[in-house]
């Protein structure tokens, strides 16, 4: 895992974002948002992505929306992120906030 | 005095209340934001629903009842209305036909699979950014899975993705993650697994190949499976695709023309006048009484011109005139508009747009012209023929027409009139026009006329009509097999009437049916030829003329008289109908009209004018092409009715020949 801080709230992602990585990109994202009140978090193109990613983004969003912070992708959701979003059936019946948040689709959270 | 069935009652308002629905449902598929039209379907089905129940109609009601539901949310704002949604209610409100029909007949199946369909238009339309709902098509099965994996699943090696990537493989997919299990981050437990799905499969697979997917981990998981599986179709329907876009592009009015489409204030429920509902086959029967009233007129009528009494006399011209009037105000209530026939052509070109993925706006006028009853029950095959074929092979693709210049949207129009004691109802579209170098062509390869043959325009495009004819190189559900339109030709034969085809390359074409009023009685003229008589239609009589001897020598083997600077052709009827007899010293000439062309009937003698019981002919004599059909003289004697239009047209090709021949 590694955090530049080419912004102030900019966290970056290691590329391996899957179950045997996940549990450290937790502790990291919480050590992260404990100490600023954004994030935006960054990937990169080819990036390992699987569930276990989603998932801990949807429950850095709730954490965010409870704790009174933000949080945001820093790119619009593509590549490898995209696809198991996809396969995964989170686009379907996705609200506002969620197109707004995974896809940038009417303004960025 | 018999009191009328309610059930029966109540079948025929559901008709109505069906045809309403329909109405509003088209018009507010061209309109999704008219909220008139939302009101007024939501009207219609919770009455439907409410009379359906009061009158024991259990499955009807029941039925109906989601269907009002989601047009309440929809007017409720809870719901927008979308194509989906008035397709799906569409489809339920033929079903909801079916089950007024056969209240007690297995529906339970098509009932679930359309619900389904209702169920997932909503879900679609509260949600639009989810994929379209899926439909069941027959030979389908909609299966509704919903799944979880262990908790410990992703931990222990599970991926869910390629579980859903073997389930997308089985058919059309709608898979929807459930995320509201998951956690905040800082309660997180992130190896463990939170989602759980709700997928759609759309398949013709069994329900195996499902719990194939999930062999390896079936033990551990919850796994809940629900199955609609498409029953046999209750119609021809049409084929379940989705709507394109472009069906929902509304395209301005041609001027002068009503758009079928039209406002609310068109399509509002009938005004509620003071109106006697009254079951068809009464009418006819009443119908029936009155042509034996004016047969037994008829005779009386002889009977008292031959006495020499002048009180029967003075009640004969009574009877006759009170006969007449009593048939004049029978006439009228056997006549119904054109309206009816034509607002079932708005399901039938919203459901064929579908199916060939054009955008065509159907455009009807003269919906007022009154027709009798018997003639729109008839009419309305031939009609369904014309239609189908203009939007399949008249109108050109939406790729097509934008590149010749049209306009995405093909029209088609559906107008009637009347005009001199017939219906004239014209089929016309905006589309490519009758090849008639393929017609040739088709003709040719198939015997129907020789290479290179002389033929006007008409008669080259009334080749169409012949059985097995079709120019389509692709045969589609929905025509091109050549069967269709020479039902078409029958179908207007018997009626009496006439098809004029015209067409204009690129610019489209269009079909006329000419059909007389009414098929029951009719005006006609007695006219003598040998020793028979015969009856000419008298809508189609121009006038009289003497043939004397010498115009009639004169006029052998030509058969033309001059008539005010114009050659008319004449038919010899005693020729015709070869009495053997002498000819009148004075004999007459009637001539007779269809339209444009006229030609002339040489006769013995006129009798005079006679109101006309027609009666058909029988299975066979029904086809001898001269007569179309016979009716019953005061004198208990048959007389033959002349065929008008095949009379004309034996006349004109008469013309043809000798005007080739020089």
């Amino acid at each position: 895992m590694t955090a530049s801080n080419v912004n102030e709230d900019y966290f970056c992602l290691s590329q391996n974002l899957t179950v045997r990585a996940i549990t450290v990109v937790q502790q990291e994202l919480l050590e992260f948002l404990s100490k600023n009140n954004s994030a935006t978090i960054g990937f990169a193109d080819d990036t390992q992505v699987d569930l276990s990613f989603i998932q801990l983004m949807e429950a850095a969003r709730i954490y965010a929306g409870t704790a009174g912070k933000s949080i945001a992708l820093a790119r619009p959701a593509d590549g490898p992120v995209l696809n198991v979003l996809k396969r995964g059936g989170f686009l379907e019946g996705m609200t506002a906030e969620d197109t707004k948040f995974w896809l940038h689709e009417g303004g960025i959270q | 005095m018999s009191f009328p069935d309610p059930i029966a009652v109540f079948r025929t308002e559901a008709a109505e209340l069906l045809e309403q629905i329909e109405a509003g449902l088209l018009d507010l598929n061209v309109n999704l934001g008219d909220k008139d039209q939302v009101d007024a379907v939501f009207r219609g089905l919770h009455t439907l629903k409410g009379s359906g129940a009061m009158f024991g109609f259990e499955a009807l009601a029941a039925f109906t009842h989601h269907c009002e539901t989601a047009f309440d949310r929809v007017r409720k704002g809870e719901v927008p209305a979308t194509q989906e949604l008035v397709t799906a209610v569409l489809e339920a409100k033929d079903h909801m036909r079916a089950l007024v029909e056969t209240p007690t007949g297995d529906h339970n199946a098509m009932s679930e699979m359309l619900l389904a369909n209702l169920r997932s238009a909503v879900d679609a339309a509260k949600n639009p950014g989810s994929a379209p709902a899926l439909k069941v098509a027959p030979g389908q099965t909609l299966f509704k899975i919903r799944f979880s994996l262990p908790q410990n699943a992703m931990a222990n090696g599970t991926n869910p993705l390629p579980l859903l990537d073997e389930l997308a493989e089985l058919g059309e997919c709608k898979i929807i993650a459930d995320r509201s299990a998951i956690p905040s981050l800082d309660l997180f437990a992130p190896t463990d697994l939170y989602i759980s799905w709700e997928v759609e499969l759309l398949t013709t697979q069994p329900r195996s190949a499902i719990d194939d997917v999930f062999i390896f981990v079936m033990d551990e998981m919850q796994l809940d499976v629900s199955a609609v599986e498409a029953p046999p179709a209750e119609k021809p329907a049409p084929a379940a695709i989705p709507v394109p876009a472009a069906a929902a592009t509304p395209v301005a009015a041609v001027p002068a023309l009503t758009p079928a489409t039209s406002g609310p204030a068109d399509s509002k429920p009938n005004k509620a006048a003071e109106n006697v509902r009254v079951p068809a086959e009464k009418l006819d029967e009443l119908m029936d009484r009155v042509g034996e009233l004016v047969i037994a007129q008829s005779r009386l009528s002889q009977l008292a011109g031959g006495s020499g009494d002048l009180q029967l006399r003075a009640v004969s011209e009574d009877v006759e005139r009170l006969s007449g009037e009593l048939r004049d105000t029978m006439m009228v209530l056997r006549m119904v508009p054109v309206a009816h026939l034509f607002s079932r052509f708005r399901r039938l070109v919203h459901d064929l747009a579908h199916e060939t993925g054009k955008t065509i706006e159907l455009v009807t006028e003269g919906e007022s012209t009154e027709v009798d009853k018997s003639v729109i029950e008839r009419l309305a095959d031939p009609l369904v023929h014309l239609v189908r074929n203009s939007c399949d092979h008249g109108l050109e693709t939406p790729e097509d027409r934008l590149a010749s210049g049209k306009p995405e949207a093909g029209h088609i129009f559906l107008t009637a009139r009347q005009q001199a004691g017939e219906v004239i109802i014209t089929i016309k579209d905006d589309g490519r026009g009758i090849n008639k170098e393929r017609v040739r062509a088709k003709a040719e390869s198939s015997g129907l006329i020789q290479p290179n043959a002389s033929l006007s325009d008409q008669e080259l495009y009334q080749l169409i009509f012949q059985p097995g004819f079709s120019t389509a190189q692709t045969v589609t559900n929905l025509s091109g097999r050549g069967v269709g339109m020479d039902v078409v030709k029958r179908t207007i034969d018997a009626l009496r009437g006439t098809i004029n085809v015209a067409s204009y390359p690129g610019e489209g074409s269009e079909i006329s049916l000419a059909i007389p009023l009414t098929l029951a009685i009719i005006d006609g003229l007695l006219v003598r030829v040998g020793s028979g008589r015969y009856v000419i239609p008298l809508s189609a009589v121009e006038e009289c003329l003497e043939l004397s001897i010498e115009e009639d020598m004169r006029s052998r083997g030509r058969s033309f008289i001059s008539l005010r600077d114009s050659l008319v052709p004449f038919l010899r009827l005693r020729d015709l109908f070869r009495t053997g007899t002498k000819p009148d010293p004075f004999q007459k000439v009637v001539v007779i009209s269809t339209g444009s062309e006229r030609v002339g009937l040489v006769v013995d003698q006129i009798i005079g004018d006679h109101q006309t019981v027609i009666k058909g002919m029988s299975k066979l004599h029904h086809d001898v092409a001269t007569f179309s059909g016979a009716t019953i003289l005061g004198d208990g004697d048959v007389a033959l009715i002349l065929d008008v239009g095949h009379l004309v047209s034996e006349g004109q090709q008469q013309e043809a020949h000798l005007r080739a021949a020089g």
